[in-house]
């Protein structure tokens, strides 16, 4: 079994999600970018605040108390369910079951960061996501919830024009993914390492063993056209 | 070179996502790694310890500075490991002197200062290049992921500052009652051997734990470049689906 980052989720419907859970390097640089904005924050709120002599110094106490336990959890009940920081590293934060997180269980999982803290910045939270599959900290296991990747990295260009041709036998789900991923990298791989690749899937393009390289690539083109649906405009 | 033979799912991820593959490594292989990794580590450290003497500061600095050497290590135990094979002591001692010899020089000197060097290490470690062909290639593999490689680093170097500090903490914290204060004032005390010894062993054992993570992470990172650069994950597929 090859080794995965991947969390499976199911739903009730009974489908399985692949959710792709965030682990330690994301999490802390979020964490810094989270902790820069806070500090800003701060350093406005205590700015006005000073003005207002005592009247300020209460208010100064009731905004750090908010921005340090609620700044999360309004994020994470908006529209991008996560914190600017986890915004810009791409994560949010999700229910286990790939769901949207809930009002409980924001609340819980950032209460439960002053567990997370202890012994000191982070130590228990860091441990966890070092130790586990999951990259569950200790908040996380109390709600329920995940760190997840919002976007998949895409390294497909468009693919290269070819006209289409029918493999040479059927071809099985993994087998047209793989030759459809081939053709998508054909932009930004060079024109000698996209032909060994294509080397590989010979007895698909039902060339003879013979062929040239330039022919095998271009049938496979062909190939990959076919299998998105592709066909010779009809005279 | 057998790209379908790595036992881990190859696919583009980011180089975050690429080092928590790294993490899952380590996981995976922690027996192997406290075979070989483990022993090598506690004699190194052990040493290290012995020069307390010389001044509180001084243990530290050797296991600091012998780090890229020590990663040699960890690096052969996961490159391995990538493909599914365990590895014993006597694997290690088998590759010694390529392991332990090859590069010495650079590894102890220009390879310390590096910010990145988990990411390039496989460069010239595994791909066993030299000279003006791994400058190139380091090159190739730092364009526009230098920020994502030392980004990594700065990650891991910031939690072992954490770490340390962090079970420090906790021997102040389970201090008896009406201690705690003094504790706290002998730890900060600078100068004296017995607790320049329990800081430097302190970190000592934290890098026996987080340096295999940060080694794998790297790795990790290096072989994602791999599948951007010249689509492992495609070749894995085809000689997978297609062989």
């Amino acid at each position: 079994m090859a080794l995965d980052t991947l969390y499976q989720a199911e739903t009730p419907e009974g489908i399985a999600l692949a959710l792709r859970p965030a682990g330690l390097v994301a999490r802390a640089q979020a964490w810094a970018i989270d902790f820069g904005i806070r500090l800003g924050l701060f350093f406005v709120i205590s700015l006005v605040a000073g003005i207002a002599g005592g009247l300020g110094a209460a208010f100064l106490l009731i905004a750090y108390f908010l921005l340090e336990w609620f700044y999360p959890v309004v994020f994470e009940l908006g529209r991008g369910g996560a914190t600017p920081g986890k915004q810009a590293l791409g994560l949010q934060v999700v229910m286990d079951s790939g769901l949207p997180v809930t009002v409980a269980a924001s609340v819980v999982r950032n209460l439960l960061r002053a567990a997370d803290f202890l012994p000191f910045l982070y130590a228990a939270g860091a441990m966890a996501l070092l130790l586990r599959h999951d990259f569950k900290r200790l908040g996380d296991l109390a709600a329920g919830t995940l760190v997840v990747y919002r976007e998949t990295v895409r390294l497909h260009g468009a693919l290269p024009e070819a006209p289409p041709v029918a493999p040479a036998r059927l071809l099985s789900g993994a087998e047209q993914a793989a030759i459809v991923a081939w053709a998508g990298r054909g932009t930004r791989l060079t024109p000698e390492r996209f032909e060994e690749l294509a080397q590989l899937a010979r007895p698909v393009a039902g060339l003879p063993a013979g062929a040239r390289g330039a022919d095998l690539t271009r049938r496979l083109l062909g190939v990959a056209h076919w299998v998105l649906g592709h066909r010779e405009a009809q005279r | 070179m057998r790209v379908d033979a790595i036992a881990l799912q190859l696919r583009p991820r980011t180089m975050a996502e690429a080092a928590d593959l790294g993490v899952l490594l380590v996981q995976r292989h922690v027996r192997s790694l406290a075979r070989t990794w483990a022993p090598v580590y506690a004699a190194v450290a052990l040493l290290a310890l012995a020069t307390i003497e010389l001044g509180a500061w001084v243990p530290g600095l050797v296991i600091f500075w012998c780090k890229p050497w020590l990663d040699r290590t960890i690096l052969f135990v996961l490159s391995r490991a990538v493909f599914g094979d365990a590895t014993s002591a006597a694997d290690l001692w088998r590759q010694r002197r390529s392991i332990w010899r090859g590069d010495l020089l650079r590894t102890l000197t220009l390879r310390r200062l590096s910010p990145w060097r988990s990411y390039t290490q496989p460069v010239a470690q595994l791909e066993g290049q030299s000279g003006a062909a791994r400058r190139r290639r380091r090159a190739q593999l730092l364009r526009g992921r230098r920020g994502a490689a030392a980004g990594v680093h700065a990650v891991y170097a910031h939690v072992e500052l954490v770490l340390v500090t962090g079970v420090l903490a906790l021997a102040v914290w389970l201090a008896p009652e009406g201690s705690h204060r003094s504790v706290l004032a002998w730890l900060g005390r600078g100068g004296t051997l017995s607790n320049g010894l329990v800081i430097s062993a302190t970190y000592a054992a934290i890098v026996l734990v987080l340096e295999p993570f940060y080694v794998a992470s790297g790795f990790a990172m290096y072989l994602n470049r791999r599948v951007e650069l010249e689509a492992w994950d495609v070749e894995q597929e085809f000689r997978r689906a297609l062989a």
